[in-house]
């Protein structure tokens, strides 16, 4: 794939790397033992003396990434607790096996109790008119229910930190500790991977990430289609061909629906900005990069604004790689002056993290306010979106439907939401890997086109 | 921003109070460096000119009402330059104009009616001012009525502008009106109303605010989510006095780059003056407001200007809210006492908004971005008048239809140009 070096956001990998020998366990294990204790309990006595190595190596496991979780979590560390896990992973499913009785609800069961208190002090703060907005929070990798596979483990706690955080990096990382989670599963006799896996073993993590930040919509589709995917298994299917199955469908995903896309979105794009143009920007989106730098790789000429959001500050970031390719670069640190600016662009670019099934864009914080101002003063208001983050199911009308609560701003004090929705009379077209340049079909068109052709290779 | 208005108002009323001591040029001179510094600004603009204009009045030489608007003119047209975007100035400045030609023409056209009431509606004046005289002045009547004085004023004007290379002398000339000759106790006489007349516009420069803070009753009810962007002085005033009557909530939102408001969270005396109050508050650090408009009832904020075409100069990040409230149809209530009218129209340089210090967005310890990005930090902002709703005047709730009464009641035709009437200071 030609885009596979560039779809990799800098968190996002971390879980790709495989075995890779243990960053030296913190010396604060004995802070975790009590909840070792649990999985003793359960342990049937028909199990022989293998299965006790097996959680022996579990134990170890657990330790390392409640270690992991005590200091500050350090991509490192997350690397260590991920790259364990295909040790750890066989005797997992067995004990998936003996829990799914006692199991009402792992977030619950799993955790200590003084992490009840912690959760409701962050959340009180929040003013009572937003208190049905979800909030992403820091479960301590301890607490984490102990069903939760070490790949996804680390993926939660990067989600949890931000450093993983713009839904398509978001979803990768998922897809790849999804695909460790696969490899290490081992269907339970008088089992079948499509009638267990997903109960057992893939909804605890599913569970798991979502408590750790709210899943976005893209993850939200990958899932369904994965679940789709297993359950179209036949009962007899073997179980080797199953995985491997599994498998290829999310490398598959994850080159089509993620590189893929990227690549050719940002190709379309390219292609509709004119020498000469000024083309404004909000914030510091990864397929508005993509695409400003392959129109300038391509010879154009022309000039771009950032408007940035002072308490994100991305844009400072996007407009040095854009200084450093030689494209002039005004910059403006907040919406001041926001009408005369977009009045002077030809074209806007937006990115998004999802458009929902009324064609309304869900992005960050301060993108409608720029799309209204654009439309207004007659400019074009372009999205690039890949098609996988296109919500079919779900309808916003204003920004409080679905949103997000930022974790360091939560109080009355002080108090922000991460996203907010454009309404489809501000956008001009959808950029999405589909169509072929343009960017003049609104989303609905793209909406419809994507109800049609449920993809057949993926789904 | 409010913390920074505490920080700079000292210095404003020690000039203030220095104006009486110091001479008038050293004044003037004053006010100008601060004004070009950024130092006096928004309402305290008004004041400071009102003070000014008062000095000039009191302590400046002339000798006949042409000569009276010719210092006053050149005086305002000095601090009209040293802040471009500070429109109320020129307001200020327009209003002791039209104030000077309304007692002159009262003068001549009452010259029999000596027992003016003025003198007995003086009270105070500034230590320089001569005590009030009665104005046994024998001026010749001008048998006219005031439409034909009107226009002599408006040919005197003109006469000034050809007479301007030398404003310091006398511009008598021929064409001058019978007040040229006027004795020195007409002078006195004109001179005290004036100074009484520039008190009047300094009271309602003071009670402005609190007259405003009077309709808001009207403006926010029960259980409304208010959105104040911004607050100014007039804003929390305004969110104060409604607060001892009614339960809302505010969700105050600003611009603020998140280092300036490191050491406590913005607008915190407010909060806390609502939050006694019963008010709940809430403070968004957000950049884009789409998002929280849908919560919210009615967008409240201060103008800078109002021009005469009903469009506003603001502070940046404004016209945000007037956008985002505009396209759910939410009202839009702008706060801007009467001497915030200005019978202009925006001038391209308004509408493109003037530029602040970009070192709080892009540290100059860091290099590399100082280097890379050539940062555009826009300070003011300009809203169209469609975007608001309600104007609230301290005279009242104004739509942008009937401005033009507002503004024909309180300037003179002849004035609205004045900065443009004198070359050189």
């Amino acid at each position: 794939m030609a885009g596979e070096g560039n779809g990799a956001p800098s968190g996002a990998p971390a879980t790709q790397d495989g075995p890779k020998p243990k960053s030296t366990p913190p010396p604060a294990n004995s802070t975790g033992t009590p909840t070792n204790t649990s999985p003793e309990k359960l342990t049937p006595a028909q199990l022989k003396a293998k299965a006790k190595a097996e959680k022996a190596a579990r134990r170890a496991q657990v330790k390392e990434a409640r270690a992991a979780a005590a200091s500050p979590a350090t991509p490192t560390q997350e690397k260590g607790a991920a790259g364990t896990d295909t040790k750890g992973g066989k005797g997992k499913g067995k004990q998936d096996v003996q829990q799914a009785s006692n199991r009402p609800r792992p977030s619950v069961s799993g955790r200590r109790p003084s992490m009840p208190i912690v959760e409701k002090d962050a959340r009180s703060g929040i003013p009572e008119s937003f208190s049905h907005v979800p909030m992403a929070k820091r479960i301590p990798m301890s607490q984490a229910h102990k069903d939760v596979h070490p790949a996804v483990l680390a993926v939660g706690q990067q989600m949890a930190t931000f450093a993983l955080k713009d839904s398509i990096s978001r979803l990768k990382a998922t897809l790849l500790a999804f695909r460790k989670v696969i490899e290490s599963y081992e269907t339970p006799k008088g089992n079948s991977l499509s009638r267990h896996f997903v109960p057992h073993v893939l909804n605890p993590q599913i569970e798991y990430l979502t408590e750790c930040r709210p899943m976005c919509f893209a993850m939200g589709n990958a899932i369904r289609l994965l679940k789709g995917k297993v359950n179209k298994f036949d009962i007899d299917t073997a179980e080797d061909e199953a995985k491997e199955g599994l498998l290829e469908w999310i490398d598959l995903l994850i080159n089509e629906r993620i590189t893929l896309a990227e690549f050719s979105i940002a190709r379309n794009a390219a292609q509709s900005i004119k020498e000469g143009d000024t083309i404004l920007t909000y914030g510091r989106h990864r397929l508005v990069e993509k695409t400003l730098l392959e129109a300038k790789r391509n010879g154009k000429s022309f000039d771009v604004t950032i408007i940035d959001d002072p308490y994100e500050r991305s844009g400072q970031e996007l407009a040095k790689a854009l200084r450093q390719a030689g494209i002039h670069v005004l910059y403006s640190p907040n919406l001041g002056g926001l009408r005369p600016k977009v009045a002077e662009a030809s074209n806007v670019f937006l990115g998004g993290e999802a458009i929902f099934a009324n064609g309304s864009l869900h992005a960050a914080s301060g993108t409608a306010d720029v799309a209204m101002a654009a439309m207004n003063a007659g400019v074009k208001v372009i999205v690039l979106c890949e098609t996988i983050n296109f919500d079919r199911d779900r309808v916003s009308v204003d920004a409080l439907t679905y949103n997000e609560i930022d974790p360091e701003r939560n109080t009355a004090d002080c108090f922000r939401l991460l996203f907010d929705v454009t309404h489809d009379k501000y956008i001009t077209g959808v950029i999405t890997e589909f169509e072929s340049g343009g960017g003049n079909s609104p989303a609905q068109a793209i909406l419809a086109l994507l109800r049609k052709q449920e993809d057949p290779l993926i789904a | 921003m409010a913390p920074s208005q505490a920080s700079y108002a000292p210095s404003l009323d020690n000039l203030i109070k220095s104006f009486n001591s110091q001479p008038l040029e050293a004044s003037i001179e004053s006010l100008i460096f601060l004004l070009k510094r950024r130092q006096v600004k928004g309402d305290e603009c008004a004041r400071a000119t009102a003070h000014i204009l008062r000095q000039v009045v009191a302590k400046s030489k002339w000798h006949d009402v042409d000569q009276l608007l010719s210092r006053v003119q050149s005086a305002g047209s000095r601090l009209v330059r040293a802040a471009p975007l500070e429109p109320v100035i020129g307001n200020i400045v327009r209003r002791v104009l039209g104030l000077i030609r309304d007692e002159a023409s009262e003068d001549r056209n009452n010259a029999d009616d000596v027992t003016s009431e003025a003198a007995s509606d003086i009270q105070t004046l500034g230590p320089s001012a001569p005590p009030p005289l009665p104005r046994p002045v024998p001026v010749p009547i001008r048998p006219g009525p005031s439409a034909i004085s009107a226009g002599m004023q408006v040919s005197k004007s003109m006469f000034n502008l050809l007479s301007v290379a030398d404003p310091g002398d006398s511009p008598a000339t021929g064409a001058s009106t019978p007040l040229s000759q006027a004795q020195p106790a007409s002078v006195h006489a004109l001179r005290s109303e004036v100074m009484d007349g520039i008190e009047e516009i300094l009271d309602e420069i003071n009670q402005a605010d609190d007259q405003i803070a009077g309709f808001s009753d009207i403006q926010i009810h029960p259980g409304d989510y208010v959105l104040a962007y911004q607050p100014t002085r007039s804003v929390e005033r305004f969110l104060v006095k409604a607060a001892s009557k009614r339960r809302f909530t505010v969700i105050i939102a600003c611009l603020d780059s998140p280092n300036s408001g490191a050491a406590e969270p913005p607008y915190a005396t407010l909060r806390k003056k609502l939050n006694t109050a019963g008010v709940n508050t809430i403070n968004l650090v957000s950049n884009g407001l789409m998002a929280y408009i849908p919560r919210v009832n009615k967008v409240i904020f201060g103008a800078k200007a109002v021009y005469q075409n009903g469009g506003l100069l603001v502070d940046s990040g404004c016209c945000i809210a007037a956008q985002a409230a505009h396209e759910h149809l939410k009202p839009v209530i702008v706060l801007c006492p009467v001497y915030k009218f200005c019978p202009e129209d925006p001038s391209d340089e308004v509408s493109r908004g003037e530029l602040g210090t970009p070192s709080s967005y892009v540290s100059y310890a860091n290099g590399p971005g100082v280097d890379a990005l050539e940062v555009e930090n826009t300070v003011t902002d300009y809203i169209p008048p469609e975007l608001v709703d309600v104007y609230l005047t301290n005279l009242g709730p104004q739509t942008r239809h009937h401005l033009a009464s507002i503004l024909a009641d309180h300037y003179k035709t002849e004035d609205i140009g004045f900065s443009l009437q004198l070359g050189e200071p």
